[in-house]
């Protein structure tokens, strides 16, 4: 069915090569610079990583994770009472802002959608999630440390705890307003009040990617330094039970030991610095693979 | 129907006992609901708050001067916020200086150039960069960086400016140990970058494919598409995506406190140690007494609202193009 | 039959001894491993307005995205075969796809202003190519603006920005941005879809007037449309030229069973 050419008369057209050498430099400038910006970045990634490993795996050994740190001039040692108390600390700020991050998120996203409050509150809470962790430890020392006259591990929880709210309240909210709305109608219709739509029906169908939120959360307080200056401080014993005064932590122990004039320290601040870095990069992993599987 | 009269066979005559769900769990969640997201206001409010209280002796004690004095001399408890200040705000430029160039072009990278299956990976990296926790920032820039730059930049650099008008005294190092204000902004700007990078590229994503061919429709080679097309489209966001990035560079503390020289005087010159807010309450918090405290808690209160105004613009900027 | 005779048919401006502008030889198309386009043979006609028309998925938009190699901002994308303008094979890796998008204008079914100015608008794509005089540029937008009948109606507004206006004076920004740079063809992706009748008769009017500049290559859904305002006509299926006739031949008396079915309205 093809039309034939038969008179291929030859049309007037401009030659070609009419793009300038200059749009053409500029283009590929452009796409190296882009490209090696990329690289550096992904560079320096690699490079730090690889910095904790080769100064940090020679600290790693059984000790590390049975001994006690050393006081000063001491030999030997570990972090056994750090990884335990930052443990203890990290649980303790997710134990606290789980509950209200989650009821936040759920007011944010089911009771108060489009009203005027709900729209301050999540700003608000987004303005929180950037604020800077170091006033956080100085908002608590002056609620907690003062007035208690000491530092606690307590003070140090709630620290972590103000630091992970936002980011649990955001993606709890992000996640319920995912939630298509005809599975709420489907709930309401069978007679079920709202707060067992929200609890039984919305929150299952989000369920994957609020426990992302809580994951990142962890990942973000669990090598968070500046909070815990002033609140549960550091110290080389292991804590007492009722958290009451100093609670040793990896973070500060990294930061009193990385510059100190013993050796074992300085080893030890290597080592407590790539477990710190290896857990919260496999926690972000891990918090991007639930979200990525459960699109 | 045999039983047409017998009432009790017809649905619903038998009264159902049905129970209903307890009202008073649906009150009980509602209100825990509300209360924990206006716990979220009280938490700013409480924070804004604290800090002008516990500052409110520096501030009565020195008036303006706090901030335009620098002195900063613990033995007779004089202090000003000036060093400190220009230290944050000088660090945070030079962060956003280097970090802002290279965010956008990871942005454009990731979503112009880079191969379909190159993407994620790249992106997971971009990402991880931003999970690695300050304190490690600080490590690399003290024991790694910091030596490098001064062997390889400082001393080079010095050498060559030294005596040159402006740049003999901007640029040179009277003590080139590797640590200073210059440092610690190159560290913030690789903190930065995955914040900003990130935002860029999700904005850039946004924008509908048909505008990028369109573009590319009329001829325009991929930078000429970036520069008028796509970057504009996504317009102010790009600044709010900056100033997310500039609020984190104010406020960063462990990185900054490794490399920064922790300087209390003011030098003029940006390879030279200096101090910022942040940097300066991590170190003496602890030992501090008195006035000295309420000094540093002043400190913390500039910090809190120069962040905030900060903040508030980058939220109002990127939420703006959510209305697209 | 019935359907026929509701269509008014353009009158037969066709000049059957036209030079051919695009000639496609044995055109295969791929997405990945999928073959979307199968030995496409097709001349496109110098100052004619050839309609590819045929039910959704069969390949019409993607033959159209061909012509100026859009498609290859997409690297699962690829065509293989011989599609030949002014003297080039365009498929082929060493033609500059810039410089061939500047010749091959394309108007897409969304309006896509950019975010300039409504001259800058118009200006974006002399600039990328031309670098003339102010007065020469204004000029140039002014005639673009003209032949795209929207002068009238923006003159006053050059300065604003080209997204506060409606969506059809958008489209025919978009026209008027795609003419400014004089391409040599100008392809149309369903470019009336997303329109309200009224901005449609502008449209179709509009591309009555092009064709005595422009070769023209529209894809549209819309069989009425397609017989309002082009000489020629492809209809596609599968991924296949069925039939290719002049515009009145297709929809009066096709030769194929399955066009006839198409145009008639019994299928697709």
């Amino acid at each position: 069915m093809t039309m034939t050419t038969s008179s291929p008369r030859e049309l007037p057209h401009q030659p070609w090569g009419r793009v300038r050498q200059s749009r053409r430099a500029a283009d590929r400038m452009m796409k190296i610079i882009a490209t090696g910006f990329t690289f550096t970045a992904i560079f320096v990634l690699f490079w730090i990583l690889g910095m904790l490993v080769v100064k940090g795996i020679g600290g790693l050994s059984l000790a590390t994770f049975t001994a006690v740190t050393p006081g000063p001039g001491t030999e030997g040692g570990g972090l056994a009472n750090a990884i335990v108390g930052s443990f203890v600390l990290t649980f303790l700020g997710i134990a606290i802002a789980t509950p209200i991050g989650v009821l936040a998120g759920t007011w944010l996203a089911e009771y108060g959608r489009g009203s005027k409050l709900a729209n301050l509150i999540r700003f608000i809470n987004d303005i929180l999630l950037s604020a800077p962790s170091i006033l956080i430890g100085l908002f608590v020392y002056v609620i907690l440390v003062e007035p208690f006259r000491g530092y606690s591990g307590w003070a140090g929880g709630v620290a972590l705890g103000i630091i992970a709210i936002p980011v649990i309240v955001r993606t709890t909210e992000d996640m319920l307003s995912l939630v298509p709305s005809h599975l709420r109608e489907a709930g309401a219709a069978l007679g079920a009040p709202p707060s067992v739509v929200i609890t039984s029906v919305t929150w299952r169908a989000a369920k994957a990617g609020m426990v992302t939120g809580i994951l990142l959360a962890l990942a973000r307080i669990a090598g968070e330094t500046a909070p815990l200056l002033f609140t549960a401080l550091n110290n080389n014993f292991w804590f007492s039970p009722t958290l009451v005064g100093g609670v040793s932590n990896l973070p500060v122990t990294i930061y009193q030991f990385a510059s100190a004039p013993y050796e074992n320290w300085q080893q030890l601040a290597w080592a407590g610095s790539l477990i710190i870095t290896v857990s919260i990069l496999v926690l972000s992993l891990v918090a991007r693979r639930i979200v990525a599987g459960s699109k | 129907m045999t039983a047409a009269t017998d009432m009790t066979s017809i649905p619903g005559a038998t009264p159902i006992v049905r129970k209903a769900p307890k009202a008073t769990f649906d009150l009980v969640f509602r209100n825990a609901s509300f209360a924990a997201a206006l716990l979220v206001l009280v938490l700013l409010a409480a924070i804004m708050v604290s800090m002008v209280i516990g500052g409110w002796p520096a501030f009565r004690e020195f008036g303006l001067g706090f901030i335009t004095s620098s002195v900063w001399d613990t033995q007779n408890d004089q202090y000003g916020a000036w060093p400190a200040i220009v230290g944050t705000l000088s660090t945070a430029l030079i962060a956003l200086v280097i970090g802002v160039p290279l965010s956008l072009g990871i942005a454009v990278y990731l979503t112009q150039l880079a191969p379909a299956w190159f993407k994620k990976p790249v992106a997971t990296a971009i990402e991880l960069l931003a999970a690695v926790p300050s304190i490690i920032y600080g490590m690399w820039g003290l024991f790694v960086f910091v030596p490098l730059f001064a062997a390889y930049v400082q001393i080079p650099l010095s050498n060559i400016v030294e005596g040159m008008p402006i740049v003999g005294t901007v640029l040179y190092s009277r003590s080139p140990s590797g640590l200073g204000i210059f440092t610690a902004g190159i560290i913030l700007a690789f903190m930065i970058v995955p914040f900003i990078a990130s935002i860029t590229r999700d904005m850039l994503e946004q924008i509908p494919s048909v505008l990028r061919e369109s573009a590319y429709g009329i001829g325009a080679t991929t930078w000429e598409v970036v520069r008028h097309v796509l970057v504009p489209q996504a317009g102010v966001s790009i600044i709010g995506a900056v100033m997310l990035g500039l609020g984190r560079a104010l406020g960063e503390t462990m990185a900054v406190t490794f490399v920064v020289g922790n300087a209390n005087r003011l030098s003029a010159s940006i390879l030279d140690p200096g101090s910022t807010i942040a940097s300066r309450i991590a170190n003496e918090f602890n030992e501090a007494l008195g006035l000295q405290l309420n000094a540093l808690i002043a400190l913390g209160c500039i910090l809190f609202f120069v962040t905030f105004v900060v903040l508030v613009i980058a939220r109002l900027l990127v939420a703006r193009v959510k209305r697209y | 039959m019935s359907m026929l005779s509701t269509l008014e048919l353009s009158p037969q401006s066709l000049d059957a001894e036209a030079p051919v502008r695009i000639a496609v030889k044995n055109l295969d198309f791929y997405y990945g491993e999928h073959k979307a386009l199968k030995n496409i043979n097709l001349d496109f006609r110098d100052r004619h307005v050839t309609a590819l028309i045929g039910p959704s998925g069969c390949g019409k938009s993607t033959l159209l995205r061909i012509f100026n190699r859009i498609y290859s901002l997409y690297p699962e994308q690829r065509a293989e075969g011989e599609i030949m303008l002014d003297g080039r094979n365009i498929i082929s890796n060493d033609v500059d796809v810039n410089e061939l998008r500047s010749r091959v204008g394309m108007v897409f079914q969304k309006p896509t202003p950019f975010p300039m100015s409504i001259y800058d608008n118009v200006a974006f794509g002399i600039r990328l190519y031309e670098k003339p005089p102010k007065s020469e540029l204004d000029d140039r937008v002014e005639g673009a603006l003209r032949r795209a009948a929207l002068w009238d109606e923006v003159k006053d507004k050059l300065k604003s920005s080209g997204m506060g206006l409606s969506g059809g004076q958008q489209q025919r920004l978009c026209i008027a941005r795609t003419i400014a740079q004089k391409p040599e063809v100008i392809l149309f992706d369903e470019p009336t879809s997303a329109l309200d009748p009224i901005s449609t008769g502008k449209i179709e009017d509009l591309l009555e007037q092009l064709k005595s500049d422009f070769t023209i290559a529209i894809v549209t859904h819309n069989m009425q449309q397609a017989a309002r305002i082009s000489q020629y006509t492809a209809f596609m299926y599968l991924g296949e030229v069925i039939e290719f006739a002049p515009t009145n031949t297709i929809f009066m008396n096709p030769a194929k069973k399955q066009t006839q079915d198409y145009v008639t309205g019994r299928f697709g």
